[in-house]
């Protein structure tokens, strides 16, 4: 056992000794907070140890799982397997970070404490096994396990709505999961984990990986004595597959004009497109987000849909390269259509969280615009991007809930000239929406510029597709300064004259402010976050185009 | 100190500055701000006679590329460093006096630290992604100026028109600016080379329109007027909006001819419409506006040549002035309103000022003469030299005719200006006042005779030269690589006409004062906000009606296909009557929990099935 395990373990037990433990609400919050505090220093301790100038996973620990005989299936083995990389590690801080955030947001859960902080913490342990495990298998058991706390956090907690939201949101992430599920167990049955089969088989004779790859494709290996493994780098390896199957590069399998590998890719990508979400997969989001309590909108927008591109980045791509390569087109054109679109539809709305919802769509769509590039500009401002959005749809959830819980409202048209009686607040939006609206010197400008300017510069795209991202940059800074110029600037108006505005308590100025200035270093450095995905980045856009 | 250490000292003091003005005490906030614009300034004269070199400063790297932050200190930067600090001084000098009872003067002043800080960024960087970032912030300073007075319904609303129109030309100078890169291959400006395509040169051009207010994206200066009077003066007069030239300036030598002359004849355009629409103002700040966007047509049209520089610089200098004076008369005229009510910009309670404030009217007679291109005044070589840039590129180019139209529009353009400026001064100082007001004098408000003063004295000629027709010899121009562009005799004599042409016109019409502000392509912008406006509204529609929809109507298909599987269960398939029973207890659970997670089951069986189906093809 070791850090990464404990990441996982630490909330899992604490969500049970806060679920059952019947501690009562003021030990259940200190508690969930506690042990998101250690996860965070355990977090910074693996950064420290974390050397950017390795390939491959670091860190890892292995145990044996699952291991199945099905007779002329072969044998198959699933690994409780962890490990962590360029890509990873920058996901699993934002996820320490903003879940810590989110609890100590949480004041305003007034029922069913205990359960409510239980259910977060678990939802924290399903999110760092998503994304520190190497087995697909044991990161689909957290990727579906994730859906639980989720859907009970949104359903009991949430608005008016719940049921309704929680429902689609459910449905909505259980459909991608199929399609994940459908080619987990496809690419598992097809492909052969070289290393397990030479140590099962050891009467085989297979001493390196090329002969017992050889050996395969010249159907030298019987069915039954193939070992099948959810093993991340085996899947990634198009030699591991088994000859004349549906998923070998080889086979001439067509359905609907597309091989069995492009069905994979597509199917991945369909799967993990819903958690972006990507249009026209979206309608779960605004619904979810507003019916969501504030800290759970937090960890949602957060966090949560950074699976999608993670997965993508991870699995889907690897997987299946040469397809990912070939759709690159029609991903980037998915992507603006995601910006522009999502842009569109938040300057409709007048609802405020409604509007950061929408823009989360759009600002998401800039990571898969950055991703279809398949340059190294292109996939650092994606990552860039996953993290930045991170910190700011989190800064900007916190605001909305700043305006909520102190009026249970949150119709931009109810709200005007809080520049006056909320002076930290204003400030602090303004940061916030600056930032996302991506002015220089923050966090948001880096990944948009870079993933336009990778599409821009890329070989496999048009320019024109960096352009009309580009006019997204555009509207972005329309409804986000229309936002700002309504709620707050303007003389002083308020729908109800009994709602009190306080300004910012110190508890909400430290998360707030925080996150303001952890935008504006990474905005100004850059080179942090770079430097911790640029091995990833290059490998893996050397294994895709050898 | 060492030149390393000032150089740094420079880029860094502006932002510490706005953060430690804004936490200072009241009382000492303003007296601190101007102390450390004066060390900033110090700093600025400092760096400004450096030799020129290049600073490189790590940063990251990206996709195995080292991105440094690197800065050069070249002739051009130098000048436009030495206009912004000594302006931005005298701006803050003069604020003091003019934002005296302002309540949040404190935030003011941190916001001008911001400007200086984004300005002297952009002048001094070599490296594209800092020249941009710097470009954009200095955009967003320039709105949180505008809409300094957050309760006045119009500067937020120009402050945010000012922002997205800018954003509109920003977007083409990215893509002009990576354009660039990738020709060249480098990401800074010094170590660009050679001729780039003359589409991305156009796209850098095109980027320099928003910034500098020209056609077709000027409508947003007039109304950012609603600022802080000394604000415009700085930012939008002398420097923020001259970051357009700058940008033609530094890619003048590698862009080409064709997009020199996209950048002249949008500067010509400029030049007539700006002059001509300032003639219909009737706000004075709102006529400024449209002669700051005119003269920015004229440096457009000096096509980012040294040409260009000179007049940026001469320009930055009389135009800070003449806001600042008229500043001086607008706040003259504000303190009259407890016995008036008078609209204080408005030239209908103008006329016969000449009196009241002799000083201001001294000052508006000198910087209108470095407007008219008089000599003695500074503006007269360097319209000169536009002039003769223009004249001298015609005479071995293939679009000789070319630059020869665009000197008629020049032509054209300094009749207009001298136009619009004589009757500006007429209907200010001269004559009776039209509001049949009687005014009290004034008494002088030291602390802002004292920049406009100095301003007066830097726009004469001896600072260039000490021949007041020529330049010749000219150690400034010398120093900062400044050519003497020459055009034949003739040219004086068109331009002493433009001078009889606007004072013969201002005579004719000297009874005329116009009614309201007429805007110049007005019409763009509250279009563009409608059409984005209304696409939003469709595709909301269409998310709301259609897109969710569909899914909704499929999921529910489901339910219902559930619902015919378990009819078909229980009527068709099972005859048993306790099977039956237990089947609608089953159904009637399934329909009361459609709203609940048991739905998962189906999907459950859902996978399984497929699973099934996926192994049969396998195998």
């Amino acid at each position: 056992m070791g850090n990464l395990s404990y990441i996982i373990l630490l909330p899992l037990i604490a969500s049970l000794v806060v679920g059952f433990g019947k501690l009562g609400a003021n030990y259940a919050r200190l508690i969930a907070i506690a042990v998101a505090g250690i996860q965070l220093l355990i977090l910074a301790k693996i950064a420290l140890v974390f050397d950017p100038t390795q390939t491959g996973f670091q860190l890892t620990e292995s145990f044996d799982w699952i291991q199945l005989n099905l007779g002329s299936l072969g044998h198959f083995v699933s690994k409780y397997s962890l490990g962590v990389d360029g890509l990873s590690i920058g996901l699993i801080l934002l996820t320490g970070l903003v879940s810590f955030v989110a609890l100590w947001n949480s004041q305003d859960i007034h029922e069913k404490i205990e359960g409510y902080y239980a259910l977060v913490l678990l939802l924290n342990a399903s999110l760092m096994g998503c994304f520190l495990a190497r087995d697909m298998f044991l990161f689909y058991v957290f990727f579906e396990f994730m859906l639980l706390p989720m859907y009970f956090l949104i359903g009991i907690w949430g608005g008016p709505r719940r049921n309704y939201a929680s429902l689609k949101f459910f449905i909505y992430t259980l459909v991608g999961s199929l399609f994940i599920l459908i080619v987990m167990l496809g690419i598992a049955l097809a492909y052969m984990d070289p290393n397990e089969t030479a140590i099962a088989f050891p009467n085989l004779g297979f001493h390196d990986l090329s002969s017992i790859q050889t050996a395969l494709a010249a159907h030298e290996i019987a069915p039954n004595q193939i070992v099948h493994s959810f093993d991340l780098q085996v899947l990634s390896d198009p030699k591991n597959c088994q000859p004349n199957n549906l998923f070998s590069p080889q086979s001439g399998f067509l359905l609907g004009g597309l091989s069995g590998r492009a069905w994979g890719f597509w199917l991945l990508f369909i799967g993990f497109a819903i958690k972006l979400p990507l249009v026209p997969l979206h309608t779960w989001l605004p619904d979810a987000h507003v019916e969501a309590p504030t800290p759970i909108s937090v960890l949602l927008a957060g966090v949560l849909l950074k699976i999608g591109a993670y997965g993508w980045l991870r699995m889907a791509i690897p997987f299946f390269p040469t397809e990912a390569v070939d759709a690159a087109s029609i991903m980037a054109g998915l992507g603006v259509l995601s910006i522009i679109y999502g842009a569109y539809n938040a300057l409709a709305m007048a609802d405020l969280k409604k509007l950061v919802a929408y823009s989360s769509v759009s600002h998401m769509g800039f990571v898969l615009v950055g991703i279809a590039s398949f340059t190294p500009e292109g996939w650092q401002g994606a990552i860039f991007q996953l993290l930045s959005h991170g910190i700011l749809s989190s800064l900007l959830f916190l605001m909305v809930g700043v305006l909520y819980s102190r009026t249970g409202n949150r119709q931009i048209d109810n709200f005007s000239g809080l520049a006056s009686k909320m002076p930290w607040f204003t400030v602090v939006s303004g940061i916030a929406i600056f930032a996302s609206l991506g002015l220089p010197g923050f966090s948001g400008f880096i990944g948009e510029f870079f993933s336009l300017m990778g599409a821009f510069t890329s070989t496999h795209l048009t320019p024109i597709y960096a352009i009309l991202g580009g006019l997204g940059i555009l509207l972005g800074a329309g409804y986000l300064l229309w936002t700002f110029q309504k709620i707050y600037l303007g003389s002083y108006f308020v729908r109800e004259s009994t709602w009190e505005l306080p300004d910012l308590t110190l508890l909400e100025k430290f998360s707030l402010f925080g996150l303001g200035i952890l935008s504006i270093i990474f905005g100004i450095l850059p080179g942090i976050i770079f430097e911790l995905s640029e091995i990833f980045v290059t490998n893996s856009l050397n294994l895709i185009f050898h | 100190m060492p030149i390393q250490t000032i150089f740094l000292a420079l880029l860094i003091l502006p932002w510490l500055s706005a953060g430690l003005v804004a936490l200072l005490p009241k009382k000492v906030q303003v007296n601190a701000s101007i102390l450390l614009a004066g060390l900033f300034t110090y700093l600025a004269f400092q760096v400004g006679h450096m030799p020129e070199n290049i600073t490189s400063y790590p940063w990251f790297n990206l996709g195995g590329k080292a991105i440094t932050a690197s800065f050069w200190v070249s002739k051009s930067a130098q000048l436009l460093l030495l206009l912004v600090s000594i302006v931005a001084l005298f701006v803050q000098i003069f604020s003091k006096s003019y934002l005296a009872e302002d309540p949040n003067i404190g935030r003011y002043y941190s916001y001008l630290h911001l400007f200086i800080g984004s300005m002297t960024l952009l002048v001094l960087t070599d490296q594209i992604y800092i020249f941009y970032g710097a470009w954009e912030l200095v955009g967003a300073c320039s709105y949180l100026l505008i809409s300094f007075w957050h309760h006045k319904e119009a500067a937020i609303k120009a402050a945010k028109k000012a922002f997205l129109l800018n954003r509109i030309g920003d977007i083409a100078l990215l893509f002009g600016l990576v354009g660039l890169s990738q020709y060249f291959g480098t990401s800074v400006f010094s170590a660009m080379h050679g001729s780039a395509p003359a589409i991305i040169g156009i796209a850098v051009i095109l980027g320099g329109i928003g910034k500098s207010a020209q056609f077709p994206l000027m409508s947003w200066l007039p109304d950012a007027m609603e600022g802080p009077t000394p604000a415009s003066a700085l930012i939008h007069a002398a420097t923020m909006v001259a970051a357009g030239v700058f940008v033609g300036i530094r890619v003048f030598p590698f862009i080409g001819e064709e997009a020199h002359l996209f950048m002249g004849t949008i500067g010509a355009i400029s030049l007539v419409a700006g002059a001509f629409f300032a003639l219909f103002q009737n706000d004075i700040k709102k006529a400024l506006a449209y002669s700051t966007i005119s003269q920015l047509g004229l440096m457009w049209l000096g096509m980012g040549s040294s040409a260009s520089l000179f007049h940026l610089y001469a320009h930055g200098i009389f135009k800070a002035g003449l806001f600042l004076t008229a500043g001086s008369v607008i706040h003259y005229l504000h303190h009259q309103k407890a016995t008036h009510h008078v609209d204080a910009q408005s030239l209908h309670n103008m006329g016969g000022l000449r009196k009241k404030l002799p000083l201001s009217y001294i000052a508006y007679l000198i910087f209108g003469a470095g407007m008219l291109g008089i000599p003695f005044t500074s503006g007269f070589y360097s319209k000169e030299n536009i002039a003769g840039y223009l004249w001298g590129s015609a005479q071995h180019s293939a679009y000789a005719n070319y630059y020869y139209v665009l000197l008629s529009a020049l032509a054209l353009g300094m009749g207009l200006t001298a136009t619009y400026m004589c009757r500006q001064i007429y209907l200010i100082f001269l004559g009776q006042n039209r509001g049949g007001h009687s005014f009290e004098k004034s008494h002088n408000e030291w602390l802002q005779v004292i920049p406009i003063s100095l301003l007066l004295l830097l726009s004469l000629f001896c600072w260039i030269s000490m021949n007041p027709m020529d330049a010749h010899h000219s150690v400034f121009l010398a120093f900062f690589h400044i050519e003497n562009y020459h055009i034949p005799g003739f040219w004086l004599g068109i331009t002493a006409g433009s001078w009889i042409v606007g004072l013969g016109i201002t005579y004719l019409t000297r009874r005329w004062v116009p009614a309201k502000n007429y805007q110049f392509l007005g019409f763009i912008w509250p279009s563009a906000y409608r059409l984005a406006w209304y696409i939003g509204q469709q595709m909301q529609r269409f998310d709301a009606r259609i897109v969710d929809r569909i899914v909704v109507t499929f999921t529910e298909l489901q339910v219902v296909i559930a619902h015919l599987s378990a009819w078909t269960d229980r009527h068709l398939v099972d005859g048993s009557v306790s099977l039956i029973a237990s089947t609608s207890r089953v159904l009637g659970a399934r329909l009361q929990t459609w709203q609940s997670a048991q739905l998962h089951r189906y999907w459950f069986w859902v996978f399984f099935t497929l699973v099934f189906i996926l192994i049969y093809l396998l195998y």
